[in-house]
């Protein structure tokens, strides 16, 4: 599944999608950024609230294939500028990420443990 | 020389106890040896005032703070020149705080005077996150003519580095502040190797007995709100001096052993740590040439209920020295003779499980040299083969002199003991 057919599933709108053709390997949810640049493999799609420009960097260093904000959650206009120039795919669901997680997890793609 | 714990809480923050109400966090300062304080509950200054009178009654500044919570969840310390600026910071806070608070749930909020009397309970949802970027925060506390640090960046709940992965680049952070966990070395090495902040330790007390548990010497004119946000920004002359734990670190036990020598009355101070792996031994040993002890004084000396002291000041002295060196299989040596000066010599296994960390020296070098200037200081650090000296009088020539106790003797001085603590410490 790649990115595009992934934001898709989850009811999700792509607001930076250069790069949306990217295959997801798997996935990983959480608002701890430290947790994130610690346990996220790359490839994963990333579900998350946080939308501070910092989770753009974090996904560039773990080599994320994308990332969703839930509930409705728009993103900080430095996020969406930082996301353009790095080439991260940025979606936003109104779901919550719990549905995002099951939807995601229903359509097989998987958590991958600690890398 | 103050020594300042620039983040306490009171019974106003949810998870603080009722018996942080402004008098007692006040004498909970008083015993701690505080000159200043700043107290700063989750998204709220309404105690503030309250803390400040009791404070001017017993000469304790009080620093008017908050710890905001930003929309990302990380904690910043807002610390602010005057009560009107902190008000003026509140309401815009309550503004953009949403929900209310279940005391049930998350704890009372209680609003109390001086006299701990409760004037009311406070009905935001101040455990709770505010909508505000912590960019937002940090220029709103800006504008204001605050200061703000990241709270706790070694803590990963709420802490800076913890919710946002690295600190945001660009954010205008005036310092950071650890918690007791860290010790200052550590600090530096891991959040500011080139000095990017300073960095504050604090005790994020949110019961009596913590206030004071990691505190920060500063170099002031005067113990004011003002003058401790001037440390901050290193503003004339005025600087951050270090700082540690008192009751843990073992260089603030020589600190506080330091400053009785000076107390009364020397003017020449040796000061040794040597260790040594091979003998698993950590010896650390003080020479002043002040009047000495008495034999009775002398006995007294390690008596944890014995002080020539009218008030407690930070630590316990010797008494406390001797504690840690029995607790990590070693021993204490006092030799005093009256108007011969006093020898301490305290012997540590190196490797116990429960020696003390030793700290950051650095603060105790500086807050001797900060405190008395004319000071004749000869301080040696050995670790195995590798050592290290530094000679104030020496410093003080390389300043033609007139130079003593000087922003820029400091200065000097933190540069020749970082060269010899990073010089120990090479592969």
């Amino acid at each position: 599944m790649n990115v595009a057919e992934a934001a898709k599933r989850i009811e999700g709108t792509i607001i930076t999608g250069a790069a949306a053709d990217r295959n997801v390997l798997g996935g990983y949810a959480s608002d701890l950024l430290s947790d994130v640049m610690a346990n996220s493999r790359e490839g994963d799609v990333w579900v998350t609230m946080q939308k501070h420009v910092n989770i753009v960097a974090v996904a560039q260093l773990n080599g994320l294939a994308c990332i969703v904000l839930v509930n409705g959650r728009q993103p900080e206009p430095d996020t969406v500028k930082r996301a353009e120039e790095e080439r991260i795919p940025l979606i936003s669901t109104p779901l919550q990420a719990f549905e995002v997680a099951g939807i995601l997890y229903s359509a097989g793609i998987r958590g991958r443990g600690a890398a | 020389m103050f020594a300042v714990d620039l983040h306490t809480h009171t019974c106003l923050s949810p998870c603080a106890e009722l018996d942080m109400h402004p008098a007692g966090l006040v004498d909970a300062a008083d015993s701690a040896g505080l000159d200043a304080v700043a107290v700063c509950d989750h998204n709220s200054a309404e105690n503030v005032a309250a803390v400040q009178r009791a404070g001017r009654a017993a000469g304790l500044a009080v620093v008017p703070g908050m710890e905001i919570t930003s929309e990302e969840e990380v904690h910043i310390l807002g610390l602010f020149p005057d009560m009107e600026s902190a008000l003026e910071m509140q309401s815009r806070i309550y503004r953009s705080l949403p929900g209310r608070n279940n005391p049930d749930v998350f704890g009372m909020q209680v609003v109390a005077d001086e006299h701990a009397q409760v004037l009311g309970f406070n009905e935001y949802l101040l455990s709770g996150a505010t909508t505000l970027t912590v960019e937002k925060v940090v220029s709103s506390i800006h504008e204001l003519h605050g200061l703000a640090v990241a709270s706790h960046v070694d803590r990963e709940r709420f802490g800076i580095i913890g919710q946002l992965g690295l600190i945001p680049s660009g954010l205008k952070l005036d310092g950071i502040e650890v918690s007791p966990r860290t010790a200052l070395p550590a600090a530096r090495a891991a959040y500011a190797p080139n000095g990017e902040y300073p960095i504050l330790c604090n005790s994020d007390a949110h019961e009596p007995k913590d206030v004071g548990r990691a505190l920060t010497y500063m170099f002031l004119e005067e113990p004011t709100a003002a003058e401790v946000l001037r440390a901050l920004t290193g503003c004339g002359g005025r600087t951050i001096l270090g700082g540690g734990r008192p009751m843990e670190d073992l260089a603030l036990h020589v600190l506080d052993i330091a400053r009785n020598s000076l107390d009364a009355g020397a003017t020449r101070l040796e000061i040794s740590l040597v260790e040594d792996p091979a003998s698993d031994t950590f010896v650390i040993e003080i020479r002043d040439n002040g009047p000495g002890m008495d034999p009775l004084t002398l006995a007294q000396a390690t008596d944890p209920f014995f002080t020539t002291r009218k008030m407690r000041r930070v630590g316990l002295g010797l008494s406390l020295l001797y504690q840690a060196t029995r607790a990590a299989g070693g021993g204490l040596i006092i030799e005093s003779t009256p108007g011969a000066g006093t020898h301490i010599n305290a012997t540590f296994q190196h490797s116990h499980i429960d020696r003390a960390p030793l700290g950051d020296i650095e603060t105790t070098i500086r807050v001797l040299m900060a405190g008395q200037p004319n000071l004749e200081l000869l301080f040696l650090h050995r670790i195995g083969e590798r050592e290290y000296e530094i000679d104030t009088v020496e410093v003080r020539a390389a300043l033609n002199g007139d130079a003593a106790g000087s922003a820029e003797e400091l200065a000097l001085l933190r540069e020749a003991m970082r060269r010899g603590e990073a010089g120990l410490l090479q592969a």
